[in-house]
């Protein structure tokens, strides 16, 4: 059997995400034995000119020239993956839709404004379809793994869609609400193995909304714990200002 | 069986005893009034006077997540079952857990007969210890009839004051007892201090925590179906999935097979599932059976309260209260059977007072 063609890009992000795979340890030999990578910016030089059989696309979709280099992967791969949050969801990057477009743009680039045409951040299935998603900020190694494995078997991988508390309770940890500390696990799809609290920081909500959130019933909770709602709606912002996308189309 | 004595100073001994043999687990502080069943290698670590641990000790029956079979497509369809298991004594067990590893047993050894959980179960030796007074406000184990020992442990440790007072209810206990040296046998003057103190109790555990009698659930079940008390709820839940996580009686598991990256060898293993997820009763097509999340917790409640009683003939809530102190929405078990009660007009303040159940004597 050959082996598929695997190759990495990004939009706007940090190139965590694309590093993490770097940083995969033992487990990169085994995942190079499966796949041929042949263009990923961050470790090679080579390029590829041909098809691809999986795109991992990293980060989100802000400038109209990102639209139409999106456009032009997605016609040469047969399969594409959003590749962490950004990616998944729109991440951190949503943040710029709080603002209007023309004030941002300036605020960033000042008189020079204009020569950096800009469109409001979307998440990458909100341009192009999207055939796997791996949302995290950074993902989480086990789930990529999960992901690729499905895609080798030709099986659909959906995002788990019970919340991150589901695998914390797993896991025994104390409940963050009970230090009196807002936490979006009882909002946050889960897959990460509750990764960020089993290390005491609280989760950020960076795998996006369950999708039949009671966003209301979590606003109670804070109330219950007298915490703030404006900071739990802040903090849902952080990551998942783009999710207003879904929602209006 | 017999009434065996052990000393207050000789606890860390037989702590040292059994973990010469075996994994010993016992309730270890966490912070925050959290307590979780962890290996202990001395008594000192082990906290005796506990509020139920944050997971039940069903943790050790069904490991949250538990290999079931080993598979190889190479040639043919080659499936290998993996039963896992290891000596583990569980010391310490309240009288609520106690009733839920009983649930479980039930459950698991009904045909077709879960191996896996046998095998653990055989495996495990069980040490309760009795509650002298309540928890906290949260629990119920009078409703349910489970704040006194009703059986399921090998050895079952009541605090005396000055020492302890073990009843030793299986060959396996009683080897402990043998084999350890460390325990005398009862007088006739311990089994009366341990009489005056589950007279005690009685008085302490006087009535049901909620005003209705225990015979009476499953009436109050079968009028309340339609009742507003899960509309309230579904406005309330946030299907976090902790209720059912933490119930020591809740023993639903998905099974997922994981292949490894050559794709033709893999193991199939089972992972807790809950009702309250979202996907839990979704079907192919994208149907969900039970999208509202008022209607999963009814379930929740009528798989404690109603269902069991035909099953089992017995309910499977423990009245260990885990569901209502890990609740995001601070959905209170206690709460929910008081509304219900009060919307069928069957309170009866006085319930459970001079039960008809007998209690055991705690007598030879």
């Amino acid at each position: 059997m050959n082996k598929p063609k695997v190759s990495f890009f990004d939009f706007a992000c940090c190139e965590g995400c694309q590093l993490q795979i770097a940083n995969m340890g033992e487990l990169l030999l085994d995942v190079l034995g499966a796949i041929d990578v042949v263009e990923f910016r961050e470790v090679m030089s080579e390029k590829w000119v041909g098809e691809f059989d999986v795109v991992f696309v990293e980060g989100s979709i802000t400038t109209p020239q990102a639209i139409e280099h999106i456009k032009r992967l997605r016609a040469r791969t047969k399969t594409l993956v959003a590749y962490g949050s950004c990616a998944a969801i729109g991440g951190v990057n949503g943040m710029k839709n709080n603002y209007k477009l023309e004030d941002i743009r300036k605020s960033v680039y000042g008189k020079d404004a204009n020569f950096f045409p800009t469109v409001e951040t979307k998440a990458i299935h909100q341009v192009v379809k999207v055939d796997y998603v791996i949302p995290g900020c950074p993902v989480y190694l086990p789930e990529v793994v999960a992901v690729l494995k499905a895609f080798l078997a030709g099986l659909p991988r959906p995002v788990p869609d019970n919340a991150v508390c589901v695998e914390c309770k797993l896991n025994e940890n104390i409940c963050l609400y009970e230090r009196g500390v807002a936490c979006l696990g009882p909002i946050t799809r889960a897959g990460c193995n509750s990764w960020c609290i089993n290390h005491g920081n609280i989760c950020y909500g960076c795998r996006g909304l369950v999708s039949n959130p009671n966003t209301k019933g979590a606003k109670d909770i804070l109330e219950k714990y007298s915490l703030s709602v404006d900071l739990i709606a802040n903090k849902m912002n952080m990551y998942n200002k783009c999710g207003e996308n879904d929602n209006r189309e | 069986m017999q009434y065996n004595l052990l000393n207050k100073n000789q606890l860390n001994d037989l702590i040292s005893f059994l973990a010469r043999e075996q994994k010993v687990v016992a309730p270890v502080a966490q912070g925050l009034n959290n307590y979780a069943f962890t290996e202990i290698k001395n008594g000192i670590q082990a906290t005796l006077n506990y509020i139920p641990t944050t997971l039940p000790p069903k943790k050790y029956f069904m490991p949250q997540r538990e290999t079931l079979a080993t598979y190889d497509t190479t040639q043919g369809q080659n499936m290998d079952p993996v039963v896992e298991h290891e000596k583990v004594a569980l010391f310490g067990v309240h009288t609520c857990d106690l009733a839920g590893i009983q649930c479980l047993n039930m459950v698991f050894s009904e045909k077709p007969k879960d191996q896996n959980y046998l095998a653990r179960k055989n495996a495990i030796t069980i040490i309760g210890y009795e509650c002298n007074a309540y928890c906290d406000r949260f629990a119920s184990c009078r409703l349910v009839h489970n704040h006194t020992p009703n059986g399921g442990y090998d050895l079952f440790m009541t605090n005396l004051g000055d020492k302890f007072i073990l009843h030793v209810n299986t060959p396996a206990g009683e080897k402990i007892i043998e084999r350890s040296h460390l325990f005398s046998l009862a007088a006739k003057a311990d089994l009366a201090a341990l009489e005056r103190l589950r007279q005690k109790k009685r008085e302490i555990f006087e009535k049901n925590e909620i005003p209705i009698e225990h015979e009476k659930i499953p009436e109050l079940f079968d009028k309340s179906y339609q009742s507003k008390v899960w509309a309230d709820l579904d406005k309330r839940c946030v299907a976090c999935g902790n209720c059912t996580n933490v119930c020591p009686s809740c023993y639903c598991f998905d099974v997922i097979d994981e292949p490894n990256l050559d794709l033709t060898t893999g193991r199939r293993y089972r992972q807790w599932d809950s009702c309250q997820n979202e996907t839990f009763a979704k079907v192919a097509g994208g149907e969900n059976f039970r999208k509202e999340r008022g209607a999963r917790q009814r379930h929740r409640y009528y798989r404690k309260f109603r269902f069991p009683i035909e099953k089992f003939s017995r309910f499977f809530c423990t009245g260990c209260g885990r569901c209502s102190r890990a609740c995001m929405a601070k959905i209170d078990l206690k709460e929910t059977l008081v509304s219900l009660i009060k919307e069928q007009g069957m309170e009866n303040p006085n319930a459970g007072r001079q039960s008809t159940i007998a209690e055991k004597p705690a007598t030879f």
